[in-house]
């Protein structure tokens, strides 16, 4: 479920065809994002799911995955 | 001028001088903050022990507030923090990036911070961070630019942010500034104006081709590479067109740019050194002291306002 709308927010954002999008997508790899579209990404998704992704730890996102595990450790579902 | 930005800062006009690294060095800082405006020391890509020194000798030159600006990309920007958290500098500027985890130590010692962005999101994520400010960016600056103009960012930006919103980009002159405060912001960031004054420590040779730039010569190159940087028009230029035309790797370009700016500012090399400059240079066209700029700017937003109150 996670994955699911986090894929339809990358969608949106970064304007690439959701069935692109997999766990193990890099993002500026293979999304082609940059930093700033990172950034968007991380604010929407902090408000989607109502948690804190703190920098230290937004630094650390590469892939789709690691964003989804993030948000399944932290989010309260 | 009553303005949020000057009585956090405690400076006379709400002028910020920009961050513009190898130029702007203590000579050009500690003017503009005698002069009323707040002065900016670069760090660009120095390390700890150049920014204490500047710092030190800024504070020979004036009692006034003054800034540091940070790149956060730079090798040496944690023992650069460290400096200024020491020096108990008043304000920071950073570039390239997002400063959050130094802010709570900045803090702690009173420095206020003003992040440089190119984007609406980064201002949100800043804000909620604790900045003091944003310093909004548009693409018409020298140097690393963003895409979005001024015009369109500074407005998008006062919207989605409570704090005071400083413009960058494009600006010059007392008509400009105004007009950066028609869009919402509450203070104005200016590098290439004050690159030709009296007091910027540079070759002769970067303020000449600055004052003889037109309208069309602050052109920009490394759009491929994910970096773009916007300078006037030189055989470096075109070196970096013609690399970027052939398809050349991403190393290959920048490989190019290294050391450029140095040899542009400190040798004077205008040719082949990168003559980093905002669009606005075609406007200007005269060398004056800091403070004459600063109140000359001043005095046209005044003029200009009474002339649109009619």
């Amino acid at each position: 479920m996670v994955f699911e709308k986090v894929k339809e927010r990358i969608s949106d954002i970064l304007g690439v065809d959701p069935d692109d999008i997999t766990m193990e997508s890099s993002f500026i790899d293979d999304l082609g994002a940059d930093s700033l579209d990172i950034v968007e990404l991380i604010m929407a998704l902090e408000e989607e799911f109502d948690i804190e992704i703190p920098d230290e730890e937004a630094e650390k996102i590469q892939t789709v995955g690691d964003v989804v595990d993030y948000i399944k450790d932290h989010a309260d579902m | 001028m009553d303005s949020r930005i000057c009585q956090m800062l405690n400076i006379k006009y709400p002028i910020f001088q920009g961050g513009m690294a190898w130029v702007a060095t203590y000579h050009l800082a500690a003017a503009v903050s005698n002069a009323g405006g707040l002065g900016i020391i670069a760090a660009g890509t120095a390390n700890g022990e150049y920014v204490r020194e500047q710092i030190k000798n800024v504070r020979k030159l004036t009692d006034k507030p003054f800034g540091v600006n940070v790149m956060l990309l730079s090798p040496y920007v944690d023992e650069v923090m460290n400096v200024i958290i020491e020096e108990r500098v008043p304000v920071i500027t950073t570039g390239a990036g997002n400063p959050g985890k130094y802010i709570k130590f900045l803090k702690e010692v009173g420095t206020k911070v003003f992040p440089v962005v190119p984007s609406v999101a980064l201002a949100r994520r800043m804000e909620k961070e604790g900045v003091d400010g944003i310093i909004a960016e548009g693409t018409e600056s020298g140097g690393h630019i963003g895409e979005l103009t001024t015009m369109a960012l500074v407005p998008q930006v006062v919207d989605a942010v409570n704090l005071p919103v400083i413009a960058a980009g494009g600006i010059a002159d007392g008509r400009g500034m105004l007009a950066a405060f028609a869009l919402g912001a509450e203070g104005v960031q200016i590098g290439t104006r004050f690159i030709c004054s009296d007091e910027c420590a540079i070759h002769e040779n970067y303020k000449m081709a600055v004052i003889n730039a037109k309208d069309r010569d602050a052109v920009v190159t490394g759009r491929t590479t994910g970096h773009p940087v916007r300078s006037l028009k030189n055989k470096l230029t075109r070196e970096f067109e013609r690399l970027e035309g052939e398809g050349a790797s991403k190393e290959e370009i920048e490989k190019i740019g290294v050391g450029a700016l140095r040899r542009a500012v400190i040798e004077g090399d205008v040719n082949y050194g990168s003559v980093m400059a905002g669009q606005i240079a075609g406007m200007i066209k005269d060398i004056k002291p800091c403070k004459k700029i600063i109140e000359d700017i001043i005095d046209e937003y005044n003029t200009t306002l009474s002339r649109l109150r009619g």
